[in-house]
Order: structure tokens, then C-alpha cells, then sequence
């Protein structure tokens, strides 16, 4: 779901960035304060961005029979927090720009505000959601992970319709393109990352327990039941 | 990583990083300046010439890294090549065309995105990222960012190595036989990892407090020889770049 170095035009390169930087500068604000309240959350958000780098690189087994990796976007937004989320994200892809020659500097903004702005907030604002709604845990999860997927890649696919509109039917038929082009991979995986995350949060539940109550992702009733 | 392997082996390793990157940035710009899809593809073969004939970046590595990318790249210029149409309403249908006439402006796209990646590929492939994060403290970034940045560099190779254990581990017990039990085996493998971030930073902030460190985490620069010759022949190189990407059309 990254867009590729140089492939946007330069005023979205520039207007993605502006957009991005809020959220990034917030994000930094929201950790200066935590890790004031709470020294050991530095090491843990920096070590939080190499577990979502090393994510990135795990093949998943996909439908159609290819490869493609977890995003951790909604597994992190619960663990960590949609707003830290902003700045590990922005690390993690300037980081896989630079080592891995995925995503890109002028595009890093756009990235930023799709993968690590869009998809957490969207993640979290579900997870809670279901949470009130009193859904089953495991049920919150899936839908947090995979429908946060699925809004990361339908931003994507805005950013480019926005950049390339299509000549004849402009925006909408630009956007129905890519989201076309991308629902072919995105749809199974959002699905496979969602019963993924479940997997995840159901073996942090039955054998770390306590970590997660620390973090605050379960209250303590969660656990005992 | 094979850019890590270049990027501390190649012969411009001990360059300034502030010659490297504003020679990458003024690629970047040439790029976006060039008028033409030739344009900037010359743009790119002269990147590409200065990272394999300058840095000594071995050709085939140089392709290894950029194969991902370029296979990328193509994706993203068939996707530009199809057009939807959906006639004068919607209940007619959709019918996908070439946009034959477009042609120009998808190559010219498409070489430009090309050009931009070899810029970056110079910088990754010939500038350690340890030396890029003390270039980005030079361009005073916050400090809170910059120490994201020094973690997660110092830890994922740790957290790499953990998950290549164990995968061979959960292999070795046939853990990854089909897709059901793949996925299970990875969502336990990435529950495990998730509590060893969670043990590793209290560790690692134990060890800091240990030794007084109170704020944030500071190295002395590397120090680099003729900087001020290296970042004037970059910044000549870089300015020639974007003159030629100006001027031809």
C-alpha cells in the first residue's frame, strides 16, 4: 500500500507532508508527556518501532496463493496507543524507504497519513467502539485490524485518484480504479490480518495477561473471564 | 540487509552524510525539474552511474535492491495505463480503455519516479543510517524522534534475528504445513515478539537509568574528513544536476 518514490506530483508530495505534520507533532507531544510520567515508555515506543518494522518483513500467506506482510497498524494502534502511533509510524517508514527501497522520502508524507495516521485512529475509534457496544474481545480485534486495513488502502487509492484523475471520468472513475486494483490483494489480506491480530491478542491474553493490563488494552475483569 | 551492507562497505563510506544527502536531495529536485521522461531518465542513469561508478556499489547488488521497487513501479504505471469509463450514467456500465492519450504524461510520471528512486538509492546505498540520523540531529529534528529513530535502528536487528529463530524453530516442528497452521504459528510468534518488546524496553531503560541517563540519547558525531570539500563538490554536482534537468527539455 505504500506509494512509490516520485510518484506523486510534487504540490500532493508537499500537501500530504503538511498534513501529516499535525498529527506527527502531536504524537511527539503525546509521547514527551508519557515518557515524563513514565521514563520506561522511551525505550518501550523505540523498541515498539523495530517490532513494527520486523513485522513488515514476516511473509503472510495470502488467498490468491502470493505473499504479503502484516501492517501491525491495528495490533499497534491497540498496544501502543493511535496517537504514538503517528510518530512510530512516520520511523518505521522512513526506515523501510531507506533500508528496504519501499515507499520513499518525497512520498513519506502521504504514507504517513494513510499507514500510520488513518489506519490506527481508524483502529482504535473501532476497537472502542465495539468495546461499547459490549462485543466479544476477539470480535472488537478482528474488526479493528482488518477494517482498519481496508481504510488504510481506501486512502491510498484517494490520494492517488486525487493525484491522477482519470481524463474522462475524473476522481470517482480514478478512485474505482485503484481501490479495484488494490480490493484484488487488499480485501483477502485485511482479512487474514484481522484473524491474525486475534491470534496475537488471544496468546498475549492467555499468557501475558499482566503486560496487556499494564499497557491497558483489557481491564482486569477481561482477563479473568 | 543488502543497502546496510553497501551502505558500510562502499567507497565513499567515510563522504560527509551532508555531502551524500544534499546531493540525493538535489537529484530529487532535478528529477521533479526535468521537462521530459528522456530527461529524467538521464537523470537517473547519471545517479545510478554515481553510485556504481563512484561509490563502487556492486552493479548486481545495486539491481538487487532496486528490484522490488522497479517491479513496483511497473504495477503502478499498468494501473495508470488503464481508464475506467462509465459512459453517461452509471447503470450503463463500465468499460476499461487504454488512455492512449495520456501515454506521454505516464511515461513522463513514471521516469520521474524512476529518477526519484535512484536519488534515494544513492543515499541508502552509500550512507550508513546511523550517519543519516546524525544528519536529520543536524537539521534539528526534535529530539524525541531522533530517539525513536536510534531504538528501533539498535533493536531491530536484535528483533530480526529473534524472528528468524524462531521461524526456523516453528519449521522445524512443521509449524508452517498450511495456511491455517502458518497462521497460527505467525500469530503466536508475533504475540511472543509483542512481550519481548515489552521485557526488552524495560530492560534497556533499566540499563540506561543504571547508568544516569536522563535524557536523550546522545553519541559523539562520527567525524568525517574534508566535509567542507566533500559538501562544495556535492553541492557543484547537485546544482549542474538540476541546471541539466532545466535546461533540456
Amino acid at each position: 500500500m505504500h506509494i512509490m518514490e516520485g510518484f506523486l506530483p510534487v504540490k500532493h508530495a508537499i500537501g500530504w507532508s503538511i498534513a501529516a505534520a499535525p498529527f506527527v507533532g502531536y504524537g511527539l507531544h503525546v509521547i514527551n508527556k508519557r515518557v515524563k510520567e513514565n521514563p520506561e515508555q522511551r525505550m518501550l515506543l523505540g523498541v515498539a518501532a523495530a517490532f513494527t518494522f520486523v513485522l513488515s518483513a514476516l511473509k503472510l500467506p495470502s488467498v490468491t496463493g502470493s505473499c504479503s506482510h502484516p501492517t501491525g497498524t491495528g495490533l499497534g494502534a491497540v498496544l501502543f496507543g493511535p496517537t504514538a502511533m503517528a510518530p512510530i509510524g512516520a520511523v518505521v517508514l522512513l526506515f523501510q524507504a531507506i533500508l528496504l527501497a519501499h515507499g520513499g522520502l518525497t512520498t513519506l508524507g502521504a504514507n504517513i497519513f494513510s499507514m500510520a495516521i488513518v489506519g490506527p485512529f481508524a483502529a482504535a475509534a473501532i476497537f472502542r467502539l465495539a468495546k461499547s457496544v459490549k462485543l466479544a474481545f476477539g470480535l472488537s480485534i478482528f474488526l479493528a485490524a482488518s477494517l482498519a486495513d481496508l481504510l488504510t488502502y481506501i486512502t491510498t487509492s484517494a490520494q492517488l485518484a486525487l493525484a491522477f484523475p482519470d481524463p474522462t471520468g475524473g476522481f470517482t472513475a480514478s478512485f474505482v480504479k485503484f481501490s479495484a486494483v488494490f480490493a484484488f490483494t487488499q480485501m483477502p489480506l485485511a482479512i487474514i490480518e484481522g484473524l491474525l491480530t486475534v491470534v496475537v491478542m488471544n496468546s498475549l491474553l492467555r499468557f501475558n495477561a499482566r503486560e496487556l493490563q499494564e499497557m491497558k488494552v483489557t481491564a482486569p475483569e477481561t482477563v479473568r473471564a | 540487509m543488502l543497502t546496510e551492507l553497501s551502505a558500510y562497505t562502499n567507497r565513499w563510506r567515510r563522504v560527509t552524510p551532508t555531502a551524500k544527502g544534499l546531493f540525493s536531495l538535489c537529484g530529487m529536485i532535478a528529477a521533479f525539474a526535468a521537462g521530459s521522461s528522456r530527461t529524467a531518465l538521464l537523470i537517473a542513469l547519471m545517479l545510478t552511474a554515481a553510485a556504481i561508478m563512484g561509490a563502487g556499489v556492486p552493479p548486481m547488488r545495486y539491481l538487487r535492491v532496486a528490484a522490488p521497487a522497479l517491479l513496483f513501479l511497473v504495477t503502478s504505471a499498468l494501473s495508470l495505463l488503464v481508464s475506467l469509463d462509465f459512459g453517461h450514467n452509471y447503470a450503463t456500465g463500465v468499460s476499461l480503455h487504454l488512455a492512449g492519450p495520456e501515454m506521454t504524461r505516464i511515461a513522463h510520471v513514471c521516469c520521474r519516479s524512476l529518477a526519484c528512486l535512484t536519488a534515494l538509492l544513492f543515499l541508502a546505498l552509500t550512507t550508513p543510517l546511523p550517519d543519516i540520523i546524525s544528519l536529520l540531529r543536524l537539521c534539528k529534528l526534535p529530539d524525541t524522534l531522533l530517539d525513536l529513530m536510534t531504538l528501533c535502528y539498535r533493536t531491530l536487528f536484535v528483533l530480526s534475528e529473534v524472528v528468524h529463530e524462531t521461524l526456523t524453530a516453528q519449521s522445524a516442528r512443521l509449524g508452517y504445513a498450511s495456511v491455517a497452521i502458518s497462521l497460527r504459528s505467525l500469530g503466536v510468534l508475533i504475540a511472543n515478539l509483542s512481550v519481548q518488546v515489552w521485557q526488552r524496553s524495560q530492560a534497556l531503560h533499566l540499563a540506561a537509568v543504571a547508568r544516569n541517563n536522563d535524557g536523550a540519547l546522545l553519541f559523539l558525531p562520527p567525524d568525517f574528513p574534508h566535509a567542507t570539500r566533500s559538501i562544495s563538490r556535492a553541492a557543484i554536482s547537485g546544482i549542474l544536476l538540476i541546471a541539466l534537468a532545466v535546461t533540456l527539455p
